[in-house]
């Protein structure tokens, strides 16, 4: 943890506008209710939307001088240290997949050097099928290139168009992310005048608007979010980000709604070895997802022999894998790609004995080889959790002095692997919009400044989620029309590239 | 456990030898027919496939008795669907996983007449054996599956057919043709196997009191019954046979049918009594 810097303050606007809301705060004592610490940009969380928002306001010339704390209730250094001390047969259960948006918008910021590629594993296949009809769509780089990159943002839309590569996407733990945003943080600190307040280990307590202005000299704090922090700190926000994740304190704060529904499935996680690897070279592989009516089973490779498991499915169905034996676990999980829903079904019914059902049943089954993962040997000890899958939208991202990135914003199912994707390329867009008001002289704060940014990503994330949410419905239906018109749909979706763009982050635009 | 049964688990899964999975069964010619998926099978054409459900389905429905016949309208019509519906059926049911996995046959070898016999009266064995005595039938080796392609589908059709009589005897229907449409309009509740439901069809071949006793009074049962029990495919009849005949019906949520046999003998003497008063005028 960093510890805390008064004698930093804003820096002083080169317009006339900023210059006179910005005045001198200077503060050399330590912050209070009465006293607040001023910044320009007080951001509630250090999860990936919040770091790369920060390191990309700080790697950009007309942001760098702003003053920026972030705030978050983990202990971010311990992030950074589990990975650096991480041996490469040990995987975090916290996986994403990059997409090259992503991967292009984190060179920008010059954060993915920082990334342990050794933990990154590239992915250019996929096998995506139906587990009532067998329909399936097995693409690369080469059948998915085609149809348009509809992401608006400049800094990502070139990096894909550039991008020579044939990876789909790059798989890694979240914890390598932020441990990498973290180091970029870290370097810029070591390289400017204008280092990072960083709040780790402390939660935010409460938010309130200011109601006194402050003396003559200073900065009129009326209407400014003052964000009081567990160790008694106060600061005050010419622009509060939340980047605080689904449960948002800062979107509460605003009063801005976030709509939506449980899914009443839950995410359950693993860390798994497999037999072989997905495929020989190392810089390509193969990702795998089954559409269960339960919930899709996603199986993604890691490095080596290891692979991440994202098993959608119902919440009783969830406790009681957590609670198998691993022999038990293993067999359920490679059951997951091979035997038929009936099977399974009932398997999730049993407490154990699910090893010697599905060796039997592995017998009478007929399943396509080519198209399932390599099996399963072992699941990595405790790796086993279930996060509850939830579709919420925020009503806006913007307000009067608040503006939301990532889960705080939205949550989605993560069946097309999107969620932290799409709080990237918010991050990235908000940077922009704050840049676009710097450089204007506006005040970053203002509700007309921020328009920008609900303006570039509201529509594009509003359609993921509505493509991702009927997705899930689609594939929850174990019979009649919908069914038919899936064993012809997968076809007809896999001709139109619009689920190959989900996966890739494309379909984000809309058509 | 009853001996029978474990004579039944020896013999387990003795024809149907155990197949890695093979790709879907794609079309073929009957020049290249591919090879057989279990002993006895016969792969057809989709063509061969619908010509011999239709030519043995208007057979068996002149011909009843023709159990050949009867047993090719089924399996050619229980592909693609209404098999997996019963396999799947199976797959639901710890019992019926339980069955699929033993493969357990019933034939006149494998159930010991001599062992039902001195069985005590409520059983199932015992009513099994007295349902044999009264209807004068031996617990015989019924028709080999051959033409369904799935090896494990192939068994349920077998299993089923072998079942069958057991169904009788929990129903106490006769095997005369209006006791077998009874029991086939049961049958096709429960299973959903359109054979069952074309075996329906034979009630044109009724007599006029046959045909109005079935639509008022058996076909009522057959579909209620066969909706409301649970799926008769799932009891493994070989670790049934000395449980209570009325337990069983009970847990299966059968309800008897009123005694055919038993009202087609008094009608009978009723229309012989009537027979004799009008000639004695
Ligand atoms: C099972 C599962 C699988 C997923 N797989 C993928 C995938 O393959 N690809 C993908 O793109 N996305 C995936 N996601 C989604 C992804 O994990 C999230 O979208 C992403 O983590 C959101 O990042 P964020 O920075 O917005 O929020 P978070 O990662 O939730 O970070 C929020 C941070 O805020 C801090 N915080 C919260 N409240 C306070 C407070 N009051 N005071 C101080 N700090 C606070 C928290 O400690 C946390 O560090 C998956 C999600 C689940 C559940």
């Amino acid at each position: 943890m960093r510890p805390f810097r008064p004698q930093y303050f804003l820096r002083e606007a080169r317009r006339s506008r900023v210059r006179q809301v910005v005045g001198g705060a200077h503060r050399s004592y330590a912050s209070s209710a009465t006293n607040p610490e001023v910044y320009d940009l007080v951001c509630v969380g250090g999860g990936p939307a919040g770091l790369s928002l920060v390191n990309a306001l700080r790697s950009n010339g007309s942001t760098s001088h702003l003053k920026i704390a972030l705030i978050d209730s983990q202990d971010l250094s311990k992030i950074s240290h589990g990975q650096h001390n991480a041996s490469p047969t040990d995987y975090s259960n916290r996986c994403s997949s990059l997409t090259p948006a992503s991967m292009a918008f984190l060179d920008t910021i010059g954060a993915s050097p920082h990334l342990n590629t050794s933990r990154v594993r590239p992915y250019n296949h996929m096998n995506v099928w139906d587990g009532i009809t067998g329909q399936h769509i097995t693409f690369d780089w080469a059948t998915a290139h085609g149809f348009p990159s509809l992401e608006p943002n400049p800094i990502t839309a070139s990096a894909i168009s550039s991008a020579e590569s044939k990876t789909i996407a790059y798989m890694t733990e979240n914890s390598n992310l932020v441990s990498a945003l973290l180091a970029r943080s870290a370097a810029l600190d070591a390289s400017t005048s204008h280092p990072l307040t960083l709040y780790s280990s402390t939660k935010v307590d409460n938010v309130e608007l200011g109601t006194q202005s402050e003396d003559p000299e200073g900065v009129d704090l009326r209407s400014w979010p003052l964000v009081t922090l567990s160790n008694g700190a106060t600061l005050a926000a010419r622009l509060l980000v939340g980047a605080d994740g689904p449960n948002s304190f800062v979107r509460t704060f605003a009063g801005i709604q976030s709509r939506g529904w449980d899914y009443e499935r839950m995410g359950v996680v693993a860390t798994l070895e497999l037999e072989s690897p997905t495929a020989a070279e190392p810089e390509s592989a193969t990702a795998y997802q089954r559409f269960l009516p339960s919930g899709p089973a996603a199986l993604l490779p890691l490095p080596g022999n290891y692979a991440t498991l994202v098993w959608s499915t119902h919440p009783s169905y969830a406790a009681r894998l957590r609670e198998l034996n691993e022999e038990d676990a293993i067999a359920m999980v490679n059951a997951a790609f091979r035997l038929s829903s009936v099977d399974l079904e009932y398997l999730h019914t049993i407490s154990s004995g699910q090893a010697d059902e599905v060796a039997w049943r592995l017998q009478h089954t007929q399943f396509n080889n080519d198209l399932v993962p390599p099996q399963v040997m072992g699941i990595k000890k405790g790796s086993v959790a279930a996060f509850p899958l939830r579709m919420r939208h925020a009503d806006t991202y913007t307000g009067e002095r608040v503006a939301l990135v990532g889960d705080a914003a939205h949550t989605m199912h993560p069946l097309a692997g999107q969620g932290l994707n799409s709080g990237l390329l918010d991050a990235a867009a908000l940077a922009r919009t704050i840049s676009d008001a710097v450089n204007s002289g506006a005040d970053i704060g203002d509700t007309l400044s921020l328009e920008g940014y609900n303006t570039a990503r509201y529509a594009a994330n509003h359609a993921l989620l509505g493509a991702v949410d009927k997705l899930h419905k689609v594939y929850s239906w174990q019979s009649g029309p919908v069914v038919w018109g899936r064993s012809l749909g997968l076809g007809v979706v896999e001709r139109w590239g619009g689920l190959k763009g989900l996966f890739m982050g494309g379909a984000s635009g809309g058509a | 456990m009853a001996p029978i049964h474990r004579a039944v688990r020896a013999r387990k899964a003795a024809q149907y030898v155990t197949r890695q999975p093979q790709r879907c069964a794609a079309a073929f010619s009957v020049l290249n027919r591919p090879p057989p998926s279990y002993e006895g099978h016969i792969p057809l054409t989709t063509i061969e496939r619908g010509a011999m459900a239709v030519s043995a389905a208007l057979g068996s429905l002149w011909n009843p008795y023709r159990g050949d016949l009867i047993s090719i309208t089924g399996e050619t019509t229980a592909t693609p669907y209404f098999i997996y519906r019963l396999r799947d059926a199976m797959l639901r049911d710890p019992t019926g996983r339980r069955i699929l996995r033993d493969r357990p046959r019933m034939t006149s070898k494998t159930i010991d007449v001599k062992y039902l016999r001195t069985l005590p009266a409520n059983t199932v064995g015992r009513a099994f054996f007295e349902w044999l005595e009264r209807e004068g039938v031996e617990q015989d080796s019924r028709e080999q599956v051959k033409y369904i392609d799935d090896e494990e589908c192939a068994y349920v059709m077998q299993r089923y057919r072998e079942s069958h009589d057991f169904f009788h005897a929990l129903t106490g229907l006769p095997i005369v043709q209006e006791g077998e449409v009874a029991l086939k309009a049961f049958e096709f509740a429960n299973t959903v196997l359109p054979m069952t439901g074309l075996a329906m069809g034979a009630a044109i071949n009724l007599k006029p009191a046959e045909r109005s006793r079935f639509w008022e009074t058996y076909l009522p049962w057959a579909l209620t019954n066969g909706l409301k029990s649970k799926e008769v495919i799932n009891v493994y009849w070989e670790e049934q046979l000395e449980r209570d005949v009325g337990e069983l019906r009970a847990e299966l949520n059968i309800e008897k049918p009123p005694d055919l046999r038993e009202t087609r003998r008094v009608l009978r003497e009723k229309r012989r009594a009537e027979k004799a008063a009008r000639q004695a005028q």
